[in-house]
């Protein structure tokens, strides 16, 4: 397959174990910069409830969502884990509160966490380059 | 999503948590690959990854010092038998894990 990369962002703008969002191609991408100095690219959104992943953490190449703590491997994308479920303590909600809560929790049973799409990338001059 | 893959993980992020406090993973391959694949299910089931080998009681608090790896919560009982109470984790000098005897705190006159 005949790939064209596309300049995404700098790499000295993103500081090893950290993320930042890009548009290319009209997709919005997470460009992922792991310990090791490798860089990747995944899209943007959660599998899990369509979160805005670089605002979760990446631990060497698993990345956690902070939505609901979804996990992902960048390198493949592949899904490592569902949502983990919330702790609201011990003390009694308010019955509103609590019937959203109910309803909410019934609405996101169902959901399953899909594995998220990740593209080829390349760095040249400073430049992390993806193919989308 | 796949059992092994989640194994994997477990195992990366378990690994930070206990080589600084003086553990690693037994050297019995096939205990801990055993031990994790009990563990993926259970976080399947409750969402948090459980000990295998210790009863839940269903009381938050105590539930909580027995999600793994559960080594802070018994320090004490666990250095004294240089492993964890399943044998997942020992200390690390340690290479022969079958020399490990698991007995509990009393037996160990630690309670």
């Amino acid at each position: 397959m005949n790939e064209t990369f596309t300049r995404a962002i700098r790499t000295e703008e993103i500081a090893p174990g950290g993320m930042k969002v890009v548009l290319a191609s009209g997709r919005e991408l997470v460009i992922c910069h792991c310990d090791d100095g490798r860089f990747y690219a995944i899209a943007r959104r959660c599998g899990h409830m369509n979160a805005p992943l670089e605002m979760g953490t990446l631990d060497g190449v698993i990345l956690t969502c902070a939505m609901h703590c979804a996990q992902f491997d960048i390198t493949t994308g592949e899904a490592l884990s569902g949502s983990v479920p919330a702790y609201l303590g011990d003390e009694t909600l308010p019955p509103r509160t609590a019937a959203y809560l109910t309803n909410v929790g019934m609405l996101m049973q169902p959901i399953h966490t899909e594995s998220i799409a990740t593209y080829p990338v390349k760095v040249e001059s400073g430049w992390v380059l993806v193919a989308v | 999503m796949t059992v092994e893959s989640r194994k994997q993980a477990l195992r990366f992020f378990f690994g930070k948590v206990v080589e600084p406090l003086g553990f690693k993973f037994s050297p019995d391959e096939e205990l801990v690959v055993f031990l994790l694949e009990q563990e993926v299910a259970l976080e399947a089931k409750h969402g948090i990854p459980f000990c295998p080998c210790q009863p839940l009681r269903h009381d938050r608090v105590r539930d909580m010092h027995i999600v793994c790896p559960c080594i802070p919560f018994h320090r004490q009982h666990f250095d004294a038998m240089k492993r964890c109470w399943c044998g997942l984790y020992v200390h690390q000098d340690v290479t022969d894990p079958d020399s490990l005897p698991q007995l509990s705190k009393k037996e160990m006159g630690l309670e």
